[in-house]
This record gives structure tokens, sequence and C-alpha cells, in this order.
């Protein structure tokens, strides 16, 4: 923390003395590669953060300069035409954050390149824009009676707004919405599950690139007093990738220093161009596959090794012996809800009703007229063989998939074909058959995602009022270490989930679930790879979440838990229901039992770990 | 009427071109999961060899053609060979280290051949007057190549067992390796395949188009959003999308002249948002 901070300190004191050193020239390139780093700044909290392909930051950037460039020629003062080019922008970034909506990775891709090119085609062609030559003899900025015009002086303009911007962006990263994004980028399908509204929040993507390119913009046409679509062109937005990717995408900083660094590069070569695009292409190539975090992460990677081999560190050895999976404290117990808040009384008898539910994939019929009711507060259990359809119940239950016909009432309320997100909004929390836990993020961090329960629209408070966000996540942590000591969770806070053994990720997934505060609580095959131990633990677990007045319903194959835990069993086999009863009945039902024998012999295995 | 249907045909001329370089994205998209942003760099590459070899060599220029397509090929092996720990890994990741390539590709073109460029004639160009309309034989000689080529491409992935075993590494990889394919020598000659395809559209472009560095990113751009618009990872998607793509570009060249790339990509921004699995639907692809 010292060292990080004692770091930041010199890289501050560098950056204002720096001017000292420099000549005319090299002043103005540093202003350019400054700029260049408040415009990577957009396209890391794009694209590294959010995970949106997004290959027309360079056209965000040209917008911004244009457009103040436009205002500035019509007499429209600087200031007033730099703050009328940055919402101009904001709004391009809108439109361009459209496709994403539908579309990702490779498409979005090449719809956002498509859409850079539309930009350059107007630039070159349209008369407002000065077609192939541009607009130039821009004005210079005034600020309180400073010139401008000096490329020493406005070093300090474009220095301190890439501090604020950096600050700025950093604050978001870390806060709810920078969360978010996040966890939308490692897996939005659970992103969408603990409730983050993914479009909006892939719309807010592109708004914080567009809000980045359009200042840079601006700081641009009043740097160089022309603008010109070459500035803009793809190869600059290969350019500014290159930069990022080098840098490093998912860290702001790498991405700003990886933006300068290509800039000085490209100057310092500026006679031998050919090789310094041959360069930064290589360099791009070399990053992907050897150092995928880029230059910021090579440090880090380095002391790894290092810690790997043995005779270097010790110390480090130790740790490593002992490591391997960390683990969890054991769960205790709780039951009485006297902790957690207190609900509000329940007035609807059924927390989950499905009527005459039907799934159709092409040919395949996956769930054909199911009807389950699960009254509030029971644990129901849903078995079947492979493939009868379980888990394409729980997929419609909760909103990933839309159903052929049929109806899904959650506490009463019709959610047909309602968005995963929506669903989450209204109490419907779900684990996942495999885990899917946000890999980049700590589990505290999973956990505070699920724990926001804001909307997107929230978001203005960024803008407007950065302290009551920042106090809002003070809150918001306390509650999250609660949680975390409820579920033993507090010692593996701070790690990723990958480093976790397997049932202490399946017991984060289901604190997720419960952060919440669901009203029903979906568990696809909870049990599945977890030890006797563990096993018991998550019966546990789920007695508790009940206790607490939440309805759970859950996939398992292990039938000792689905008899001991359930208060009633649905069987389903080829998409319908065959049984519906408590659990001795079910057991002793000669469909259910021929279900598992008859047609599918592969599963008598299951049956018989029933009795153990 | 007669303009209607003379932009028509210049479109199938170009929308030929970008169906063969749709194709090649989709044959490596569809072994390999990857979608190969220096597509359209290879393609450029492949256009200066070839033109090289038509021009200076003074070899005719089918075999000119076949030259590149091998020059090409082998680009594909060394881009295929640095990106194969990423295989069905990162797929984002290996997105960009293709990105990367194009880069160092478009670089070596203007080492080698210089920043300008050159202008190709066409190997063959007198006009044919049917009906009122004027056809180049150039044209009709890409038509005709464009569809022997994607003849030669069916039949190599159905009726050759190399092509059966790229189906099925797109189908389900390691089902694939533990019946004995080996994967990666499937891949490389996919890629191979692929680079070759670019290697064909890129000369057969170069006496239509200026032969130039940047010649790449506008056939790579183009040529993919073909792919797309007909369903990616779809080779009848590619072909279809293709002349679809060479038809709209062609009318909004004529319509919209200068603002023809305005109209051209936004039209492709809404029909991808309208249907994001293009005409025929996406191939699902195997991948991490």
């Amino acid at each position: 923390m010292i060292a990080k901070a004692g770091g930041l300190l010199a890289l501050v004191v560098f950056a204002l003395v720096l001017p000292y050193h420099l000549n005319l020239y090299w002043i103005h390139v540093t202003d350019v590669a400054v700029i260049y780093g408040i415009l990577a700044l957009g396209l890391a909290l794009t694209m590294g953060i959010a995970g949106q392909v997004n290959l027309a930051q360079v056209a965000f950037f040209g917008t911004g300069a244009y457009a103040s460039a436009a205002l500035t020629t019509h007499g429209f003062a600087f200031w007033v035409a730099a703050v009328l080019a940055v919402l101009i922008t904001a709004m391009v970034s809108i439109a361009v954050s459209v496709p994403a909506l539908r579309v990702q990775s490779h498409y979005l891709g090449i719809v956002t390149l498509g859409l850079a090119l539309a930009f350059t085609n107007i630039a070159t062609n349209a008369s407002i824009t000065g077609q192939a030559d541009g607009l130039n003899n821009l004005a210079v900025p005034p600020l309180a009676g400073l010139d401008l015009s000096d490329d020493y002086i406005f070093y300090y303009v474009v220095l301190a707004t890439l501090g604020i911007g950096l600050a700025w962006a950093t604050f978001v990263v870390q806060t709810r919405l920078g969360r978010r994004l996040r966890a939308m980028r490692d897996d939005s399908l659970a992103a969408a599950a603990v409730g983050a509204e993914t479009p909006y929040l892939r719309m807010t993507a592109f708004v914080l690139g567009g809000l980045f390119g359009g200042v840079a913009g601006v700081l641009y046409a009043g740097l160089i007093r022309f603008v010109s679509p070459e500035s803009f062109s793809l190869s600059s937005m290969f350019f500014l990738l290159a930069g990022v990717i080098i840098g490093g995408r998912f860290s702001l900083l790498g991405s700003v220093f990886g933006a300068i660094l290509l800039v000085f590069l490209r100057e310092e070569l500026s006679n031998y161009s050919i090789y310094a695009q041959l360069l930064y292409g290589g360099l791009v190539v070399l990053i992907v596959v050897f150092a995928p975090t880029g230059l910021v992460g090579v440090p880090g990677r380095v002391w790894k090794l290092a810690g790997r081999a043995a005779w270097l560190a010790p110390s480090r050895r130790e740790t490593a012996k002992a490591g391997g999976h960390l683990s969890a404290r054991p769960y205790l117990a709780k039951r009485a809800p006297d902790e957690t808040e207190p609900r509000a009384a329940v007035d609807e008898p059924m927390a989950l009703q499905v009527k005459g539910l039907t799934k159709r994939f092409r040919g395949l019929t996956a769930l054909e007229d199911v009807d389950i009711s699960v009254p509030t507060g029971e644990i129901r259990g849903i078995v079947g063989p492979n493939g009868s359809g379980k888990t394409t119940l729980f997929n419609v239950i909760s909103g990933l998939y839309t159903p052929s016909a049929g109806k899904v009432q959650v506490c009463g309320t019709d959610t047909t074909g309602a968005r995963s997100y929506r669903l989450a909004q209204r109490g419907v929390a779900r684990t996942f058959q495999n885990v899917r836990l946000f890999g980049r993020l700590s589990v505290r961090d999973n956990v505070l995602i699920a724990l926001d329960s804001t909307t997107t629209v929230w978001a203005w408070r960024y803008v407007l009022r950065p302290l009551s966000v920042i106090r809002s996540d003070a809150a918001l942590r306390l509650q999250a270490n609660a949680l975390l000591s409820l579920y033993g969770l507090s010692d593996v806070a701070r790690s990723l989930p990958g480093v976790l053994s397997y049932g202490t990720q399946r017991r984060v997934e289901i604190a997720r679930a419960m952060a919440r505060e669901p009203r029903l609580l979906l568990l696809d095959e909870p049990a599945a790879g977890l030890n006797g131990h563990e096993v018991h633990q998550l019966a546990e677990i789920v007695r508790d979440v009940r206790a607490a007045g939440v309805t759970v319903v859950l996939i398992e194959h292990n039938m000792g838990l689905v008899m001991s835990l359930c208060d009633r069993v649905t069987v389903l086999a080829n998409g319908r229901v065959i049984a519906d009863d408590v659990p001795a009945s079910v057991a002793s039902n000669p469909e259910v039992i021929s279900a598992y024998l008859g047609d599918s012999g592969h599963d008598d295995v299951e049956l018989a770990e029933a009795d153990t | 009427m007669q303009v209607f249907f003379q932009t028509l045909v210049g479109g199938i001329g170009f929308g030929a071109i970008y169906a063969l370089v749709g194709m090649g994205f989709t044959i490596v998209y569809r072994t390999m999961g990857l979608v190969n942003f220096a597509h359209g760099q290879i393609a450029m590459i492949g256009a200066f060899v070839g033109v090289t070899f038509f021009l200076n060599s003074r070899l005719p220029f089918a075999v000119a053609v076949i030259l590149s397509m091998t020059v090409t090929a082998a680009v594909g092996l060394v881009i295929e060979g640095v990106l194969r720990p990423l295989e069905a890994k990162d797929f984002d990741l290996m997105l960009i280290g293709t990105i990367g390539f194009g880069i160092v590709l478009e670089a070596l073109a203007s080492k080698i051949w210089g920043a300008t460029g050159r202008a190709v004639p066409a190997p063959m160009d007198r006009p044919l007057h049917i009906f009122g309309i004027i056809v180049r034989t150039y044209d009709l000689v890409i038509i005709a190549v464009a569809a022997a080529a994607t003849g030669l491409v069916w039949a190599l992935l159905n009726r050759t067992k190399a092509g059966a075993a790229m189906q099925a590494v797109a189908m389900d990889r390691e089902a694939s390796t533990a019946v004995g394919i080996r994967v990666g020598r499937s891949n490389a000659m996919a890629f191979a395949l692929g680079s070759g395809l670019a290697a064909l559209a890129g000369t057969l472009a170069g006496p239509l188009l200026y032969v130039s560095p940047s010649l790449g990113s506008s056939l790579g751009i183009k040529g993919f959003c073909a792919a797309i618009l007909g369903g990616f990872g779809n080779i009848n998607g590619a072909i279809i999308g293709g002349l679809g793509f060479g038809i709209l570009d062609g009318f909004a060249a004529g319509h919209f002249q200068q603002y023809s790339d305005l109209v051209t990509f936004l039209v492709f921004a809404v029909a991808i948002m309208i249907r994001p699995t293009g005409i025929l639907g996406e191939q699902t692809v195997s991948r991490a």
C-alpha cells in the first residue's frame, strides 16, 4: 500500500517536472501522448472493464474534435462548444451502443468498425467538417488569462484532465457500476441472474467510452487547432487498441501507460514509420500470446514464476506447498431467522406456479405441458434422469429461455418470458449447474454485485453526486461482510473464486444468490462435486434459507439428500412430470422406478447412491 | 431499368469477391472458432504477390494466382502456429492477436511494395453487350472462378477425409481428439485453406480495385460483413451474403455516391440488429 502510494507520488512529481526537460518539439508530442492516454481510458472502460469490443473509440475521439471545431468556427465560445461537443459524443456513443444490445464479441467488433468507417466517410465528405481538407485555424482555448497556445501551459491542462479522468474512472471501476460492468464481462448470464441490467450496462459502457473520447477530442482540437479525417482513421484505431492491449486492458493505469508509450515510440521512429508499425503490431501478437494481461501484468507474472523457483524464495515455497485450495470455515447452522432482517409477511400462498409449460428447441421438445406448484416456504426437489428437462425448466423459470407455451407465476405475479434481470429484481435467485462465479472478481465483489439492488439509472450519481456513491458503497460493504461471515466465507473474501475448493465455490454461489434476499431460490445440482461433509453442510444451509422464509426449489441427483431434505419431490422424465409427491411415495412409485431403470439404464448408478 | 441491371451486374462481380473473402473467414471460423481479423490483410498480401508475378515476372494470370495462394497459405500457417496456444481458450484475445498480425502484414506490404500501391490491368477487358447492358468479361471470369472455388471447397469438406476431420473438429474438439484426429494439424490446414482463398479473392480484386496496403482493410471488413450477413460459419451463407453485400454496395455507390460507405455500413448495422444470426443462421461452433 505504502509502496503503491509512493510510486504514485513519484509518478505525479515526474509528470509535473517533465516539461522543464523537454524542448518545444517533445512537449508537443507529450501533449498528444497525454490526450491519447485520456482516449485510452475510455477504451479500457468499454473493452477491458465491461468486455464490449469497441473499435469505434477513435470515431468518438473524432466526433469530439470535429464537434468542438465546427461549433467554435460557427461562433460558439470555446468552453461552451467543448461541453456541447462532449454531450454530442455521448449521444453518438449511445447510438453506437445499440448494436451491442443484440450482438457481442466479433460481431460487435465488425459493427463498430463499420460505424467507424461510416464516421470517416462523413468527415471526408460533409461540408460542415471541411471535407478532406478538414477544419483549420481553430480557436485557442481561453483559460483565466493563460496562453494555451503555449504547449508548455497546455501540458498542465491535459495532465490535470488525465489525472481527474483517471481518478474518476478508478472510482467508477471500484464501486457499484464498475463492479457490475466487470461482472458482465466475466459472465453476462450470471450477471443478469443477480439483477444486473445487462442491456443498459452495455450502453453505459459505450457512454463511458464516448465521454472520454469526447473530452480527448476537444483537447486535441484545442491543441492542434486543426482537424482532418486522417487523424481519426482506422489505423489510428488499431494504434490505440495496440496501446491498450500492450499496456494491459484490464488496468486503467496500464492502458494509459500503453497508449502514451506507443505515441512516444511512434514519434521516436517517425523517420521509420513502417518499422514502428511492424514493432507495435508484433508487440500486440507477443503480448496476446505471452502476457495476456499486458505489460502491467508482467511484474506479477515474474513474481509468481520466482515464487515457483523454490531456491529463490524459500518462504514462499512453504505457502505454495500448503496452498492448493483455500477452504472456507465450516458452516454453522443458524435456524430461526433472528439476525437477518424481518421479511414482509407472506400473503401469497404459492411461491411458484408453472402451468402447461412447454419448451421446444426446433425439433426437440424439452418440456411438455409441465405443471408445478410450490407453496411458499417449501423445499421442493426436482429429480429425473439426465436430459429429462430439469435445467431447461430452471432456465425458463429464471428467464434465460422464453417458453413456447404455458405460464410461469412467481409469488402470484405472471413472469412468463420476463428477462432474467427483471426476475432477479422480483425475487428469483438461482445457482448454476457448473458454478458460474465472476472469475476476475474477489469473493466479496461477487457478493457485493448481488447485494446492490439499484438500477442502472442510479448511475447518474457518478456524475452529479459522487460522494453519495462512496457513502452507499461503504454501507454495501458492511452488508457484504455480515453476509460473508454468516456463510463462513470471511477468510476467503479477498480471494478470486478460482483458487477456492469446488465445495467453497458452490457455497459462494449460494451466498451470492442469497444476497439478493430472494423469495424463491433455485439451486441447480447444488451437491454435485461435493464430498459427504460438504453435502451435510449444504443441507444445513438450505434448511436455514427456508427458515428465513425463502422457498427453495432444487434439482439434484443425490437421492439421499433429496429424500432427507425435501418436503416434496417432482419427477421429470422426457420433459413431462411423472410424479409429484412426498419423498417416500415417490421412491416407491413404479413409474419413477421404470423411468430411472427402464429406458435409461445408465442412471441406475444414481439410484444406487440413493440408498447409501 | 437498364441502370438497375447495370448496377446489379457490377454488384454481383464485386459480390463474388466478397463471397470468396467471406468463405475464407468462414472456413477458419467453422473449424477453429477463430475470427481472423487479419484475413483482409492476407488477401492484400495475396494481391501484391499475384501482381508481382503477373506484371514483373510476366507469368500468366492463372499461374500468378496459384503462386500467390501458395504464399498466403504459408503466411496462414505461421499465424495459426503463433496463436495456437490460445486456441479454444480465449476467444477475444485471439481476435486481438489477429488484429496484431493484420497491422504487421500491412506494414510488411508497405515495406516490400511501397505505400503507394499499383494499378493492375485486367487480364481480359473486352466488354460484352447483352440486352443493352455492358458486361465486363473480367466480371464473368471472377464469377466463374468464385463458383469453381466454391465447388472445390465443398468437395474438399464433404468428399475427403481431411475435410471430414475439419468438420468434426468444428463440431466437437474433444471428441475429435478422442477418435484420433490431430486437431492442431486440421486447424492448420483450415487456416491455410482460408488464407489461400483470401489470396484468390485479393488477386482477382486487383484489376477492379487499386492494389495498395490499405486494400486489406476494405476487403477484409466488407468480406467479413458479407459472411455475417449470410450467416457466420455457414459456407452457403458466405456466398449469399457476399453477393447480397456486393449488390448493396453497388446500389449504395450508385445512389449515394461518396456517401456509399456510410449507407452500406448503416444498412449493415441495422440488418445485423434485426437478424443477428444472418440470413441462413449462424452455424454453431464449439469454442471456449
